[in-house]
């Protein structure tokens, strides 16, 4: 069966099930330009119904999980929406891409393409021109409901000024962007309820140009710090393993496994290492206060891989240096968009992306977060090494390594 | 309840509503709330003789020009945004006052400038067009156009036209390219 063509303001049916949304950028990356794709869950008078409404970085499961943010790495997201186990109030979801901090816009790029799949058959195509676009925000489609039917429109239109103006389009209020990277000096009871808040759509990239933000120091310490590692899994399509290789892409011929690890040392001057790889899996509530939440060995897990550090317990930790190396799989930090997203409660989230890739080193040291005087201060480092003996000497930190397997 | 028709639908209007004397057609949309061009969509109506053609440009009721001659058929006037709830434009029609040489009068709407602002009628929010009964205000039929006619920048909504000694509707629903211009040259008007 052909796949249906969508021209702007074209619509389709779609069947009522667990539906694949892939966006995809043309190019997918500009310097300096970082795209953020969302997904607005509305009811019948097109606006949300609270901030769970908004599927984004900062929020990629909300609600129920109906529709999720499955992976977002450099110009590409996929979202799941399982139409049947939605809400009955929900009547349309319509998915955005907004350029961060409206640095361009969609003029820059060249197009947006929307693919809609069910389990087994792709839907429907939509292909977006952007080349004469003034706006950095964008409404690409939406699916909504008609007459007890399913369906999809592709939309093409948005705003010039970006992700506010797009926000409260849809009813979201937006606490203004922070101009700069200032902590939230408020120091709030530590179990109290979040008061309600407008939802934060900000969100740090360290770069070059800002390589460290210091996030104050807490009496209730920061919380459970969560380190997200995501990568493009659609990177390197095997060169040699032509068609076939690419479709039954479960070999390990051509993919890449990323494993996320840390260095720590403490207040006391131990030090060790959390990984996959030798089993140093740790532990969130206990000594280390540091867990390794799964390996992804395959990327099918499109959520990527997860350190979670135990912020209650700051004034334990000296530093902690997060890395990650490529396990299996030729080094070729272009094709894979790795990209660290750092989460501290009532913080914008800190991303870091892993740029400027060496394409023979198989590891690199990401960012840096040490305890200065209570401080969490977290400064990007994205320099690339071979191994972990070499990342070990250039920061001092004095382990001893033996090849290992996992 | 009235008719929602699928493109390409046929409906007898003198059999729904015998009772039909006054008609009005009306166009509505949702004003645009994205940034560009705003949609602004015309309802037209053109008074055919025999050959489906006009007399001269009178017949041709438009924004620029209102009133038939006869007083027959009256458009409301130009709404070009679309704000406002309801009937965005409407075209009424006298069905007595109708001169005897005229047979037929076709209906048509168009997207303003279509071309230049690259915009289709599935682009317009809630864009729709009707015939309703100007006596009792009951609907008889509707075309949503967002949604069937979506990638269409012009159409032939429908034609009354007369039939021994009545009027019947037919729902036309045929989507053009080219927009006012297009329809004008096939119903014999020239754009000077």
């Amino acid at each position: 069966m052909s796949i249906t063509q969508l021209v702007a303001g074209g619509n389709c049916a779609v069947p009522k099930e667990s539906l694949t949304v892939e966006v995809q950028l043309t190019p997918t990356q500009l310097n300096g330009v970082d795209v953020d794709i969302s997904a607005f869950v509305l009811a019948s008078n097109g606006k949300v119904r609270g901030d769970e409404g908004m599927v984004f970085y900062g929020q990629p499961s909300p609600g129920n999980g109906s529709v999720a943010l499955m992976g977002n790495t450099a110009g590409q997201a996929t979202f799941k929406v399982n139409l049947p186990t939605l809400d009955a109030v929900t009547e349309k979801i319509a998915f955005t891409a907004t350029i961060h901090e409206n640095r361009q816009n969609f003029g820059a790029f060249q197009s947006l393409k929307v693919t809609v799949k069910t389990a087994n058959t792709t839907v429907l195509e939509a292909n977006i021109n952007t080349g004469s676009m003034i706006e950095s925000a964008l409404i690409l489609g939406e699916l909504y409901l008609r007459q007890g039917q399913w369906k999809f429109r592709s939309v093409a239109q948005g705003f010039a000024g970006g992700l506010q103006p797009l926000a409260e389009h849809f009813g979201i209020e937006v606490s203004s962007p922070t101009p700069s990277p200032a902590p939230a000096p408020a120091p709030a009871p530590a179990p109290a309820p979040a008061p309600k808040k407008p939802i934060s759509l900000s969100k740090i990239t360290l770069d070059k140009s800002r390589p460290t933000v210091s996030l104050e120091k807490k009496t209730e310490g920061f919380g459970e710090i969560r380190v997200n590692l995501n990568w493009n899994r659609a990177a390197t399509p095997p060169k040699t393993g032509g068609l076939l290789g690419g479709l039954f892409g479960g070999n390990s011929n051509g993919r890449v496994d990323l494993d996320v690890g840390c260095l720590y040392e403490q207040a006391d001057g131990s030090i060790s290492a959390i990984q996959a790889l030798g089993n140093r899996f740790g532990s969130f509530h206990s000594e280390p206060y540091i867990e390794l939440k799964g390996d992804d060995r395959t990327g099918a897990i499109s959520e990527g891989e997860w350190l979670h550090i135990n912020g209650q317990q700051w004034q334990k930790f000296r530093r902690i240096l997060i890395y990650a190396f490529i396990y299996e799989g030729a080094p070729n930090w272009a094709q894979t968009d790795g990209v660290v997203t750092i989460y501290v409660p009532n913080e914008a989230p800190l991303e870091i992306r892993l740029t400027e890739g060496s394409n023979n080193l198989g590891m690199c040291a990401i960012v840096l977060l040490e305890n200065d005087r209570g401080t969490l201060k977290v400064n990007r480092e994205v320099r690339y090494f071979n191994g972990h003996q070499e990342l070990d000497k250039a920061y001092h930190w004095g382990l001893n390594w033996r090849a290992g397997s996992k | 309840m009235a008719l929602s028709l699928q493109k390409g639908g046929n409906l007898s209007l003198s059999k729904t509503d015998p009772s039909l004397t006054k008609i009005l057609v009306g166009l509505g949309w949702d004003e645009r709330t994205t940034d560009g061009s705003s949609f602004d969509l015309d309802a037209s109506a053109f008074l055919l003789t025999a050959g489906d053609k006009v007399r001269n440009d009178s017949d041709f009721i438009f924004y620029n020009q209102l009133k038939s001659p006869d007083g027959s058929v009256e458009h409301a006037g130009d709404n070009r945004t679309g704000q406002g709830d309801g009937d965005d434009e409407s075209v009424k029609v006298d069905l007595s006052k109708v001169p005897a040489e005229i047979t037929k009068i076709a209906f048509t709407v168009t997207i303003h400038d279509a071309e230049a602002r690259r915009q289709n009628f599935g682009q317009v929010g809630n864009a729709f067009i009707r015939v309703v009964n100007d006596l009792t205000g009951t609907e008889i039929v509707r075309y949503d156009l967002a949604e069937d006619y979506s990638t269409e920048t012009a159409m032939i909504f429908g034609e009354l036209y007369r039939h021994n000694s009545e009027w019947k509707f037919r729902a036309v629903g045929q989507g053009y390219s080219g927009g006012l211009k297009a329809m004008c040259d096939q119903f014999g008007i020239k754009i000077g």
